[in-house]
């Protein structure tokens, strides 16, 4: 017959003791008590034990809810030994976390297709490696969760339909400080309801792409394309010192470019990145080509992935004492910094001698640009400067495309959102003379056209010439 | 217990006693649930494949504790972010911990949500019945009469009733295992640790979601010894707040997902694409309609086809080597409304997609007519359903090609009334010339890939469309 082993009986270090007495009750033979003394180092009066009467049953130490309290007593120890570390062995070594590096997959050449811009927005994310989409319906964005609804299955990937945009933040701040490439397709109200968990994305470094097909508003407003959540994406992620790179295509071919560009972005800086596109956009259907390759992921060193390399790792935006929160604010504004310096991106179209520069973005840039070629047949030296990120203002290009302009005319869907932006990031720039600045903008749902961009330039000409 | 870290460096650096201590209060049942949950994740020897989400309240630090992958979430949202992790990576097990603030007043949607997912995570609920880290405040599970920092009379009617999170959980189809669960005496913690490791367990097997809703005490917020708070668990709160399994289900495993698919020719079969170049017909771009970009529109009602014509003809555009953009009217419009669609056809890069001003129009109805017919530029054609408009109504400019074609005549005719659109585009094709008859039909045939069978009756339509408009010309 096997010889039973003697069952361990408690053993207490009375520093790691609060003095709660769960214990105490627990105990049917009455051999815990509180002490007599407060004990000096933690303030608290510790419980005592009395081993005399004690049957090992370890009821106690199941009722004490301190990690490193009631403990069974240790064989072959020195009783004097203080440290708990040394006291119950050392444990698991914390792995050094390895990163897996992503692999390109190449892809033949393809022919054009021929699909709408929040498509063209989908395939950019596959393309980059996104196989984990959350959303929630909201007309104009739709069409994207829904062909991911219909293509993540056959790439054994994951499309969830959450419960709200507040869930699907929180589930792309689950996936994505996972180490995986996630997205989610959205609009104005949707997004709206997405800042909270930007905010915690941004300041736990948790990447994530956004899709936000902008449409009418405030409050529901209509389905229509506007251009009104520049503030928010530039002057308003949620709450605490946030920032993120914003882009803003203006074709499908750049839906799905700018979309790819957005997930090299967003790991890149551990930062969320934004693409603000309209409803047209998005509804639009256009030529669109395929890359020569395709993004296999791999897993970054700082993933809470769950698996063995990535136990130690944290993802968290708590930074309890005033000091560390000013180092990592400090921190994350040098990250901007440097997003400014590196990731601003602009396109020029016929500034080169410009005396009427338009700034647009999106749809409207595309109007600005049937504007400039009319303008320039008409004889006037117009040029259009399309700021490509909105945030960063790519400011450096604007001031060299300002030279020799006598009008600026900023048009937008918005009631001079991208207008504002431009002041601000000329004025941080120290610009301090500014051409004549007046716009063409629409609200609630109409974007300008071609033809109200030619008739205003040719407005304020005629002024200028009389 | 090895699955705590050996040195609480999270908590102030692990300086002095903090680095074994935990930050809860004498007496709090966090400990405890950490304590059973720890011994769970040992005992199924899970360590190294557990994330952990710790929630906003006070065990906003339980990371600080569990050497396993952390991850601390907004307040309320743990269970949406366990969600993110356990879809991302299927073979981790992730862990839910939350109090009542979190999962039963802000988070409530996330929970419940998550909940009738049935993916299989861990939920922890430590229910005590108050707030604790904002400092005792009333709880969703406070207590009827029971007196909060915002309940300063005792809660009454018009602060609601306390919530049950167990039974709603377990009315719900979603999850598996749900449990209530004390920490007052012994027997109620054997039972607590059996319980979380069982909901654990559910997970590790793939066979759902389950959830455990711990009875904790917090003695600071109910001003009372440990030893009452007990006392009061058991006396005050298990009578509103039933102890025992809620809801067990034999459930078998069931959750197992494939690594996502990076195969090349995986993804170009599911994005559509091919290498296989369409045939070009057109000799040049269609100059005579516009030097360099042809704007058109197409206007009906919703039902008319409009936007898949459109369509087809920004696809065949697109197969000749041609830009092309699509844009149509949606939304309520297009449901009974005014469906318009605005297509440019350019050389080389279509700079508006708008179409204001078209070069061509086609009108499926008589309003669609009125409205955008003086809106064809000069030199432009205009094709209309003849069958439905009967008189062409004033303003179009005198220098505007019309043509009248009976597109539902003729399509009623075929047996299908759905492929008038298609008649127009015959008709488009005669009257503009805009792309040989082959460039048209060869997208329709692109597009009817998957339904061949209907590819001679479309091909019909467009013949008859093409004839309509040569008839007319003799």
């Amino acid at each position: 017959m096997a010889q039973l082993k003697e069952r361990p009986k408690p053993f207490l270090l009375p520093d790691y003791c609060k003095g709660c007495g769960r214990c105490i009750s627990a105990c049917a033979k009455h051999c815990i008590s509180f002490d007599k003394e407060i004990d000096a180092a933690t303030g608290y009066v510790p419980v005592v034990i009395d081993l005399e009467a004690c049957n090992a049953c370890g009821l106690c130490m199941e009722a004490c809810p301190e990690p490193y309290g009631l403990r069974e007593t240790p064989q072959d120890v020195d009783f004097e030994l203080q440290d708990p570390a040394k006291l119950f062995g050392s444990k698991k070594p914390r792995p050094e976390p390895k990163a897996v590096p992503d692999t390109l997959i190449p892809l033949p050449k393809t022919e054009p297709l021929v699909i709408k811009g929040n498509y063209a927005s989908a395939l950019g994310a596959l393309l980059a490696g996104c196989r984990h989409v959350f959303g929630y319906p909201i007309t104009p964005s739709t069409e994207g969760a829904e062909l991911m609804a219909k293509l993540l299955p056959k790439l054994d990937g994951t499309f969830l339909q959450a419960v709200s945009e507040v869930a699907t933040v929180n589930h792309m701040y689950g996936s994505g400080g996972a180490g995986y490439p996630c997205m989610t397709f959205t609009s104005s109200p949707g997004f709206s309801l997405m800042l909270e968990g930007v905010s915690y994305m941004i300041g736990a470094e948790v990447p994530g792409v956004f899709v936000n097909v902008m449409r009418g508003g405030p409050g529901l407003g209509n389905i229509a394309p506007e251009q009104s959540d520049v503030k928010l994406a530039c002057r308003g992620l949620g709450h605490g010192n946030t920032h993120a790179i914003t882009l803003m295509p203006s074709t499908p071919q750049e839906m799905l470019d700018l979309t790819m560009l957005a997930f090299e972005l967003t790991f890149k800086y551990r930062n969320p990145v934004i693409i603000l596109g309209d409803g047209y956009l998005g509804q639009m259907t256009g030529k669109v080509n395929l890359p020569s390759a395709m993004i296999k992921p791999g897993i970054p060193t700082w993933a809470v992935n769950g698996d063995a390399d990535h136990r130690g790792n944290l993802i968290s935006s708590i930074y309890l004492s005033e000091q560390d929160l000013e180092q990592h604010n400090i921190y994350l504004n040098d990250k901007y910094r440097r997003m400014e310096e590196n990731e601003s991106r602009s396109e020029s179209f016929m500034t080169e001698d410009a005396e009427v520069l338009i700034v647009a973005a999106n749809t409207p840039a595309r109007a600005s640009k049937g504007a400039v070629q009319d303008l320039r047949r008409q004889g006037i030296k117009a040029g259009l400067f399309r700021p490509v990120t909105v945030w960063p203002f790519p400011v450096k290009q604007l001031v060299k495309d300002l030279a020799g302009v006598k009008n600026l005319v900023v048009v937008e869907a918005s009631n001079g959102q991208l207008e504002d932006e431009i002041r601000l990031a000329l004025s941080k720039a120290g610009v301090t003379q500014l051409p004549v600045m007046s716009h063409v903008r629409h609200f609630g749902g109409m974007l300008p056209q071609q033809t109200e961009v030619l008739a205003h330039v040719k407005a304020i000409m005629a002024k200028e010439v009389r | 217990m090895s699955v705590f870290y050996d040195k609480f460096e999270r908590h102030s650096q692990g300086a002095g006693l903090k680095g074994n201590s935990t930050h809860y209060c004498p007496g709090c049942g966090h400990g405890l649930a950490h304590k059973y949950l720890a011994e769970a994740i040992e005992e199924l020897g899970i360590q190294d494949n557990t994330v952990l989400v710790s929630p906003v309240g006070c065990s906003v630090f339980a990371y600080y504790y569990f050497d396993v992958g952390n991850t601390q979430a907004a307040h309320g949202r743990a269970a949406a972010v366990a969600l993110g992790h356990k879809l991302s990576n299927p073979e981790a097990n992730v862990i839910s911990y939350q109090g009542d603030g979190d999962l039963a007043s802000i988070g409530l949607a996330e929970t419940v949500s998550a909940a009738q997912l049935g993916a299989p995570i861990t939920v922890i609920f430590i229910n005590n019945a108050i707030y604790g880290m904002t400092g005792g405040q009333m709880a969703p599970t406070s207590l009827m009469g029971q007196s909060t920092a915002t309940s300063p009379d005792g809660r009454s009617m018009y602060n609601g009733q306390p919530m049950r999170m167990a039974e709603v959980i377990a009315g719900l189809d979603g999850p598996v295992y749900v449990e209530r669960v004390a920490l007052f005496d012994a027997k109620n913690r054997r039972n607590a640790k059996k319980a979380i490791k069982k909901a654990v367990q559910c997970q590790v097997e793939g066979r759902g979601y389950a959830f455990v809703e711990v009875l904790a005490e917090c003695p600071t917020h109910l001003k009372m010894s440990p030893e009452d708070t007990e006392k009061w668990v058991k006396e005050c709160m298990v009578p509103i707040y039933p102890l025992g399994v809620k809801k067990d289900l034999a459930t078998e495993s069931w959750w197992k997902r494939p690594a996502p698919n990076f195969e090349a020719d995986h993804f170009l079969h599911a994005a559509g694409a091919t290498s296989e170049a369409p045939v070009r017909h057109c000799e040049a771009f269609p100059t005579h309609l516009n030097p360099t970009d042809i704007s058109l529109k197409l206007a009906g009602s919703g039902g008319d086809g409009a936007q898949t014509a459109a369509m087809l003809i920004a696809r065949a555009a697109i197969n000749e080597g041609f830009d092309a953009t699509h844009i149509p009217s949606y939304g309520p419009e297009s449901r009974g409304g005014t469906s318009y669609a605005d297509v440019h056809v350019a050389k080389d890069e279509v700079l508006n997609p708008a179409s204001p001003h078209p070069d061509v129009l086609i009108a499926f109805n008589a309003p669609s007519l009125a409205k955008f017919g003086p809106t064809v530029v000069k030199g432009g054609t205009i094709i209309y359903d003849s069958s439905i408009v009967k008189d062409v109504p004033p303003g179009i400019d005198p220098g505007v090609k019309v043509v009248g074609v009976p597109f539902t005549e003729i399509a009623v005719d075929l047996g299908k009334a759905v492929v008038k659109n298609i008649v127009a585009l015959g008709a488009l094709q005669a009257a503009t010339g805009i792309f040989p008859k082959a460039t048209l039909t060869g997208a329709i045939g692109q597009m009817l890939k998957d339904k061949c069978a209907l590819i001679p009756l479309n091909e019909e339509a467009f013949a008859w469309g093409v004839k309509a408009v040569e008839e007319l010309g003799k």
